[in-house]
């Protein structure tokens, strides 16, 4: 344990990495998954095809090929912009943070589209009728009772997807975001304890699981708040 | 008093049984003999179900005696044995295994609990089958069958094991009215060659022409118990006029 | 920017070199895993703490973690360990491939367990009643009655954990080995076109998932005769 002297901070910060690309990559999961789920629901050809594409293609290819296409893909094509203009310039590449908040929540997202597409369609067409015979307008049953209804519904998957979110960040350490895994391997470099370091980040990252999977356990309990006299 | 009858097949004796705090069976005193058939019956959530339930060790009960044929119900898993292979019981939502086909589901216990052949079990099978009036159907699959058709497979299902008892669970209640008959046909043949059956029912025309008893349960008692003419013209307590005042006014 | 077809058609058979690696890693670690979690449901629902609560802590662990974390910990982790150098193991976790099917292993056996664990709470309570009735015993009931039904309501679950066993192996590329992933990442390294080996290479990965989800579709078909209408 002696041999983690001196790494706790650099952990810390580590972990500040994880949960800042955490928030960023779920933001964009869930916006993709509701331009996915749009698409997908809309009466549009071409749009229901771009997003089977997007689902197809990224759920069925390794998260890590993603990552590196997105990574290196956009660094080749922004220096050949910036060469443009200074050819002097030898390599420009997007942040590690951003190309890989990007590149899990691109994968993520595509998940999320079906589990949007999903609690859409599982809302009971007899609630909405009721709302619509009720004299609500079709605005006011979306907000009051379509909503209320998908994310319900769509909760516990979602739930899941912010788990592959928050796993999916260690893989950002490969194109060198300065994670957990990061200072566990520059940690190793002088201490030469590798299991040590390692088991660290498989602890943080599981405390990071478990605080996601309580919250997600809160927010269901509140979310069926309404089934709970029946028991 | 010498409660136990060579003729008793089935014996209660104050019988009661908890869910938790609650309190199901209370005190039940019920004897049933070798070929007499019982019909119980009571509003929803009188505890008939896990009055039979009991019968066959499906629920556990928590004081008082069961005996079956001279077995008696403890924990000892000889006996729930020897008890079930007697007992042959109908659920009201069939519960056949839906990823075998109709004749399977009749030989697979024939074949596992009386370890009968192959050849035995399917002999067996379709001869119950042909009673039930459906052997055309032995190679389908139970999704493929309507409700009465299914619900006639299980009743051959049990007899397949050749049981002594009977229990039958509102095996109509899942069924659309059409189907009702083709599956009281059946129970009231099974009745008239001398099944000993305990049948819990709504329907009441059943009860008046093939109980020897009837069984009125009200929030886990037996309330009165009566061959049916007595039952249906005089009854005795108020709970069951108002009850059969419900149910006949349909 | 432009496409060079002819670097693509040169590397597809090059990359196609490290498919066998790819399959044997995903076939080696699903019949591995898949074993490991049909021992893990047993004794989960054995119904003895002891046995249960080992259970449910590996199971947390497994998925509460990085597969790359598990990864690096089992393959630059272990020789740490004094034990594990002297252990009769060691033949196998010296090896880059020894250690990637490890880890597979153990992480695929931890999510398929809890499918088949679903599976076997799915089965209908009255079946398993009807099975009682006709006084077959526990075991009985748990191999005629309890195990057929729930592979086939696991069997949609579990294609999609193969799926994402396929997509982990990738992986192995971090630990040096050579599957399609890590002969890309050569070829990318050598000719600096992540577009065209990496999209062409995820072109392969789909083909490989699709097929995995017909066969898994196939199977399905077949098990689920008995709720076909009438032929
Ligand atoms: N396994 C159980 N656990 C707790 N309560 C139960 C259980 N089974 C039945 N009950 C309760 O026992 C009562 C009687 O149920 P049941 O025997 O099914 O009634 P009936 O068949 O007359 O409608 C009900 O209130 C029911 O909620
Ligand atoms: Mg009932």
């Amino acid at each position: 344990m002696d041999a983690l002297d001196g790494w706790w901070d650099d952990y810390f910060w580590g972990s500040v990495v994880v949960a800042e690309v955490f928030v960023v990559a779920l933001i964009l999961t869930i916006l993709f998954g509701l331009i996915g789920a749009a698409a997908k629901l809309s009466g549009n050809r071409a749009a229901k095809a771009i997003a089977s594409g997007y689902t197809v293609v990224f759920r069925g290819t390794p998260e890590i090929l993603v990552l590196l296409l997105i990574y290196f893909g956009s660094a080749i094509t922004l220096t050949a912009i910036a060469q443009i203009f200074d050819p002097e310039i030898k390599f420009v590449d997007l942040p590690p943070f951003w190309a890989g908040s990007f590149a899990i929540a691109l994968i993520v997202g595509s998940y999320a589209t079906e589990t949007f597409r999903g609690a859409f369609l599982g809302v009971a067409p007899g609630q909405v009728e009721a709302a619509r015979a009720l004299g609500l307008s079709k605005l006011q049953t979306f907000v009051h009772v379509r909503i209320p209804a998908m994310w319900r519904l769509a909760l516990p998957p979602f739930g899941n997807h912010m788990l592959s979110l928050i796993k999916d960040t260690a893989l950002i350490a490969i194109i060198g975001l300065e994670e957990t895994l990061f200072v566990a391997a520059q940690a190793i470099g002088t201490t030469n304890k590798p299991f040590t370091m390692y088991i660290v980040v498989g602890a943080i990252y599981l405390g990071f699981s478990t605080i996601i999977t309580l919250a997600v356990m809160a927010l269901e309990k509140y979310a069926n708040r309404h089934l709970e006299i029946a028991r | 008093m010498d409660s136990s009858n060579p003729v008793d097949i089935i014996h209660l004796e104050n019988v009661n049984k908890f869910f938790g705090t609650f309190q199901a069976l209370k005190n039940i005193n019920l004897t049933v003999r070798k070929g007499e058939r019982v019909v119980v019956c009571g509003p929803s959530g009188s505890c008939k179900s896990t009055l039979i339930r009991c019968i066959n060790r499906l629920e556990e009960h928590n004081s008082g005696t069961i005996t079956v044929n001279g077995h008696e119900l403890t924990d000892d898993v000889k006996n729930i044995d020897a008890v079930r292979r007697e007992v042959g019981m109908v659920f009201q939502d069939f519960n056949l295994f839906p990823h075998m086909t109709v004749v399977k589901n009749l030989m697979l216990a024939p074949k596992l609990v009386r370890k009968a052949s192959r050849s035995e079990a399917y002999e067996t099978a379709m001869r119950y089958l042909e009673r039930v009036k459906i052997p055309e159907q032995a190679d389908k699959y139970p999704s493929q069958l309507s409700g009465g058709q299914q619900q006639r497979v299980a009743i051959a299902r049990a007899l397949c094991m050749n049981p002594m008892v009977m229990l039958f669970d509102e095996p109509t209640s899942a069924l659309d009215p059409e189907m009702i008959a083709e599956v009281l046909d059946v129970m009231t043949d099974l009745a008239r060659e001398g099944m000993t059956m305990i049948c819990v029912t709504h329907e009441m025309g059943f009860a008046r022409s093939v109980a020897d008893n009837v069984v009125f349960m009200d929030e886990g008692e037996i309330v009165e118990m009566n061959p049916p003419r007595e039952f249906f013209d005089n009854p005795k307590s108020e709970r069951t006029r108002l009850f059969l005042s419900q149910v006949l006014s349909y | 920017m432009s496409f060079d077809m002819a670097l693509i058609l040169d590397s597809i058979p090059k990359m196609l070199m490290g498919i066998g690696l790819t399959l044997q890693l995903l076939f080696l670690s699903a019949a591995l895993g898949l074993a490991l979690a049909i021992i893990l449901l047993l004794m989960r629902i054995s119904g003895r703490w002891y046995l249960a609560a080992p259970t449910m802590a590996y199971i947390y662990i497994f998925r509460g973690t990085p597969i790359l974390v598990q990864i690096f910990i089992i393959y630059y982790g272990l020789p740490q360990l004094e034990f594990v150098r002297d252990s009769i193991f060691w033949p196998i976790l010296r090896e880059p491939f020894g250690c990637a099917i490890l880890a597979l292993t153990l992480n695929t056996a931890a999510y398929v367990s809890e499918i088949l664990r679903g599976g076997v709470l799915g089965v209908d309570r009255g079946l398993k009643e009807a099975g009682a009735a006709l006084g077959l015993r526990a075991p009985h009931r748990f191999i005629y009655i309890t195990t057929p039904i729930a592979i086939r309501l696991a069997l949609p679950a579990y294609s999609n954990d193969v799926i994402s066993l396929m997509k982990s192996t990738a992986l192995a590329s971090t630990i040096t080995l050579l599957d399609m992933t890590g002969i890309a990442r050569t070829i990318v390294a050598e000719t600096y076109a992540p577009y065209e080996i990496f999209i062409s290479l995820m072109a392969i990965y789909l083909i490989l998932t699709w097929m995995i989800q017909r066969s898994f579709g196939w199977v399905e078909k077949r098990m689920s005769r008995h709720v076909r209408e009438e032929v």
